[in-house]
This record gives C-alpha cells, sequence and structure tokens, in this order.
C-alpha cells in the first residue's frame, strides 16, 4: 500500500509539472461545461419536456469527460515512462505488476472524477441560477446513477484499454493513436442514447452500467495479465 | 552471493545467453566482458529479475530468481544501461520516490545520506533536467544504493563520461566493494574491469573465460621477460637450454624469453646469460594488456555474435 501511494503522489507531482497535460485536463472540461452552460442558457424559455431533451443532452457531456481526461493521463503515465528511461529502475523494484497497474490506473481516474464531479456540481449551480430551480427530471436516480456509477465506470473502461494499448504497442506514437481509437466505442452507447431523444431512464443506465462493469471485468483480467514487466520492457523501444 | 547455474534465455529463435554457469562471493567485483549482443545486459536483466531466463536457475542473496523474485528485487540495486529520471522532478524527489519503493523506513535521512555520499546534497533542489551527464551517471549510482543493497549490479557506470567523471565513478565504485558489497560490472571498458575486478567473466553468448585478469593473462600467454643486452648476440637463441624456459626471440637487443614464474626463474635465468658471456643492461617482466587477452578470447571462441 505505501509503494501503491508513493507511485501516485509521483505521477501527480510530474503530471502537474507537465503544462500541456494540464491544459490538455482542464480544457475539455471548460469546453463541456460550456456546452452543458450553453443547454441550460436555451432551456429557459421552453416547454418542460423540450426543456428534458436539453438537459440530457447536457448529461452526456459529463458522461464524454471521465473517458477522454483518464485515456491521455493513462497512456502518458506508461509512454512518459519510456521516454524518460525510467521503466527499467521502475521495474526493478519490489512494486509488484499489481501495484503499478492499479497506481497507473488511480493517477489517471480520480482526476478525470473529480473533475467531472466539480463541473456536474457547477452544472446544477448554473440550472438553479438560470432556470430558478433545478427541474424534477434531473436530479433522478438515472441521472445520480449517470453520475456516479457510469462516470466511474467509463472512465475505468477508458483507462483499462489506455494501459493495454500501452503496454502491447511497441512505439510511444502508435500507443496515443491507438488508445484514442480504443475510447470511441464507449462513445456509440452514448450517442445512440442521446438520439433518441428521450429523458434519461433507469433501463438505459442500469443497461449500460451492467455491461460496462462486465466489459471491465473482461478487460481487467486482460490488461493485468498481459501487463507484464517482462513484455513492456522488451517490446518498448 | 550470486550464483547461475546453465543459465539461459532467448528471445524467438535468437539464443542471449546460453548455459552460463558462474558465482560471485560475498565483497568480490565480477566483471562482466564481452562484445555488444554477448548477453551482458540480458544476464544483469535475469539477476535483478526483469527477465525470466528460459531455462536454468540463478540465486542471489540466497534467493531463486524464478520462485522469490520479490525478494531478490529488495536485496539488489541495480544501475541500468541507459539511467532515466523524472527530469521535471528534483534530485531529492527522484531518489526520495525510489527509498519509498524500495520501502526505505526513514527515507528522509536515506536519501540525505547517499546524496551526501554521491556529492549531490547541494543540487538536491534542481531538477534533474539542468544536471550533467556526469552527474546524472552519479544521482543513477545513488539510487541503486538507496536503500543500502548488498548487491550491486553495474551496467556500463562510466559509458558516456568524460575521464574525470569516469574516474571518480571508478574510485567510487572500489569504495563500495569494501564495504563487503558484491558487484556485478559489466563494462567495454577493459582497463576499467582490470582496474576493479578480482575476477572477470568474458561472455559471448556463452562464458568463454572466467579468471582473474592476472590468471587470464598468463593462461593464454604465459609471462614473458625481455633482457637488454649490451650487444645483439643472436647465438644465444641456440645456447639458451634451461628447463623453465620457452620461446625466445631477439630483436635487435633486446631478448625476449618466455618463462614459467618470473620471480622464481629470472635470477637462474641472468645467472646462465652471464655464464654464456652476454652483458645485461636491465631485465624487465613484459606485461600483456587485457585488451590483448580479450582480443584473443573473441578471436578464438565460436559463440554468435
Amino acid at each position: 500500500m505505501e509503494r501503491l501511494r508513493a507511485l501516485v503522489r509521483k505521477e501527480w507531482e510530474e503530471l502537474f509539472k507537465i503544462k500541456m497535460v494540464i491544459y490538455g485536463s482542464v480544457f475539455l472540461p471548460l469546453l463541456m461545461g460550456g456546452f452543458a452552460g450553453f443547454m441550460v442558457w436555451t432551456a429557459r424559455d421552453v416547454p418542460p419536456e423540450a426543456q428534458a431533451t436539453l438537459l440530457n443532452t447536457a448529461l452526456m457531456y459529463f458522461l464524454i469527460l471521465p473517458v477522454m481526461i483518464p485515456s491521455t493521463l493513462a497512456v502518458y503515465s506508461i509512454v512518459g515512462e519510456k521516454e524518460q528511461g525510467t521503466l527499467e529502475p521502475l521495474l526493478a523494484t519490489p512494486l509488484s505488476d499489481w501495484e503499478l497497474f492499479l497506481g497507473k490506473a488511480v493517477v489517471a481516474v480520480v482526476p478525470a472524477l473529480a473533475l467531472t464531479w466539480a463541473l456536474f456540481g457547477v452544472f446544477l449551480a448554473a440550472v438553479q441560477v438560470m432556470l430558478g430551480q433545478i427541474p424534477s427530471t434531473v436530479l433522478t436516480l438515472p441521472w445520480l446513477l449517470s453520475m456516479f456509477l457510469l462516470a466511474p465506470l467509463l472512465s475505468l473502461f477508458a483507462v483499462l484499454v489506455s494501459m493495454l494499448v500501452s503496454s502491447r504497442t511497441s512505439d510511444p506514437r502508435a500507443a496515443y493513436q491507438f488508445s484514442g481509437l480504443a475510447v470511441v466505442p464507449t462513445l456509440i452507447p452514448l450517442i445512440v442514447y442521446s438520439a433518441r431523444f428521450t429523458a434519461v431512464n433507469l433501463f438505459f443506465v442500469v443497461g449500460e452500467g451492467g455491461g460496462l462493469i462486465l466489459l471491465n471485468a473482461v478487460l481487467l483480467y486482460i490488461a493485468v495479465r498481459v501487463f507484464q514487466r517482462e513484455q513492456v520492457l522488451t517490446r518498448w523501444k | 552471493m550470486i550464483r547461475t547455474e546453465k543459465l539461459t534465455r532467448t528471445f524467438g529463435s535468437r539464443i542471449a545467453v546460453e548455459g552460463l554457469t558462474l558465482e560471485a562471493q560475498e565483497g568480490e567485483i565480477l566483471g562482466l566482458l564481452g562484445p555488444n549482443g554477448a548477453g551482458k545486459t540480458t544476464t544483469v536483466r535475469m539477476l535483478a529479475c526483469l527477465l525470466a531466463p528460459s531455462s536454468g536457475e540463478a540465486w542471489v542473496g540466497g534467493h531463486s530468481v524464478l520462485r522469490e523474485p520479490q525478494r531478490v528485487r529488495r536485496l539488489v540495486g541495480i544501475l541500468t544501461e541507459s539511467p532515466g529520471f523524472y527530469k521535471r522532478l528534483t534530485v531529492e524527489r527522484n531518489l526520495r520516490f525510489f527509498a519509498e519503493l524500495y520501502g526505505v523506513k526513514e527515507p528522509g535521512p536515506a536519501v540525505q545520506r547517499t546524496l551526501e555520499r554521491l556529492g549531490l546534497w547541494d543540487r538536491r533542489k534542481e531538477p534533474v533536467a539542468t544536471l550533467s551527464k556526469g552527474l546524472r551517471q552519479r544521482l543513477a549510482i545513488a539510487r541503486a544504493l538507496v536503500h543500502d543493497p548488498k548487491i550491486l549490479f553495474l551496467d556500463e557506470p562510466t559509458a558516456g563520461l568524460d575521464p574525470e567523471s569516469a574516474r571518480s565513478v571508478r574510485d567510487f565504485i572500489g569504495e563500495l566493494a569494501s564495504d563487503r558489497r558484491t558487484i556485478l560490472l559489466c563494462t567495454h571498458n577493459l582497463a576499467e574491469a582490470e582496474e576493479l575486478c578480482k575476477r572477470i567473466a568474458v561472455l559471448r553468448t556463452r562464458l568463454v573465460a572466467l579468471d582473474t585478469p592476472a590468471a587470464l593473462k598468463s593462461r593464454l600467454f604465459g609471462t614473458r621477460v625481455a633482457v637488454d643486452l649490451a650487444q645483439p648476440r643472436p647465438d644465444l637463441l641456440a645456447s639458451l637450454h634451461l628447463p623453465f624456459v620457452g620461446e625466445v626471440s631477439l630483436d635487435g637487443h633486446t631478448l625476449t624469453v618466455a618463462v614459467d614464474d618470473p620471480e622464481r626463474d629470472n635470477p637462474k635465468l641472468v645467472r646462465r646469460l652471464v655464464e654464456l658471456g652476454a652483458e645485461i643492461r636491465y631485465v624487465q617482466r613484459l606485461e600483456r594488456t587485457l585488451e590483448e587477452v580479450y582480443l584473443e578470447l573473441m578471436g578464438g571462441s565460436d559463440g554468435a555474435p
């Protein structure tokens, strides 16, 4: 546990010193927050049904964030080690594969969720200010499940895919490229979901959540199996 | 402290290390010499549990690299071939991170002690990116030492350093051995190997030779003495019949004689030459360099590549 903590602390310290990572991580939430704010602004003087549709679209933005932010961080966390030549000394320490994998995943997932939830709080405050109240269609069980169940699951999915790609590709540029493509399947259900123009409903949330739990379990199993120090060390050139 | 038994590693159809059997005792610096691709780094990686052997077995500090890799990792310090650092983090932060990973109980004092020993304490607040190559190499050695391991693997510790930095690194390695640490030193620098290593293992995928530098020289070339004469005496080539004398040659005033043991045989040799009427100006023992030994071994071995 101490080693895991040490790894996470070091990773965050390092990431905070990379301006591009900071800008990249802040830009997306600002963009999505701006879109969501625009949806709320548009929803001021429309009938309740149209208002619900606009706010559902805003929710989609909050589900994109936990996918996009961690994938960049997760890929960098491995690529960065290789680029700086620190991977071999790191793998020579008593850090286990599980600790290394989990540490790298935590480093990517936690800031993504923190940013997503913070932005969601700002969104709710904006809704309260602009609409005078939070509509009953927003703080429902499907909405809350989306934010607090789907968002972490999507985030974990993105990280798992990125780590899997990182540990199997032989070139850092290819890792960036592939990990970007790998999160596309995550967005498909969200696009389909929003395109239906129905209110967020429990059936979809639970269905997608269940699917993601299953998918994440399979991915975690595969990722830890292929995330072996020997493979990572000898394949990355 | 380190023992390998028929250690073998293949990458697909390519054999990197084949049937390596050797042993290093406590406090010994064992040199690994060999050309690029000879299997030196692969051997170190197997011993540091970074790569699993394809077959054979190795024990480090009494622990099997196959069955107890975590224990082995705690015991050893490693200086990798290309030592990298988190360049944006400071010298102190880098070292503290590795101290924590190695489970050092009080990382702060351990980091301070190690940085002071390597002369880096004054630079502790600087990002690693600002350090010269020589200082980074010293920091890499500090990283290998921060958890006070009894066994060290040093892969090309002076590669790419200027002569002054290389000298300071070599001096430091010498000090480490006097702390009773066991060191496996991979190097291309033959003078360095000769200066630091008690024994040298010459690798070319397989073990070509393993002995002390002096024994390797003697075994391959024998021992020779040069006798400088006042006058050239070609007749001595035919008349110098002594049981301990091997090949004899004359080049101008210098008579070169192969003998078994110069300390024992030189007085008898000088006496015989004087008896034969030779006027001797001086006698000098001829040393073969380790480079000559190495080239002879490499030329004679049939390993690939």
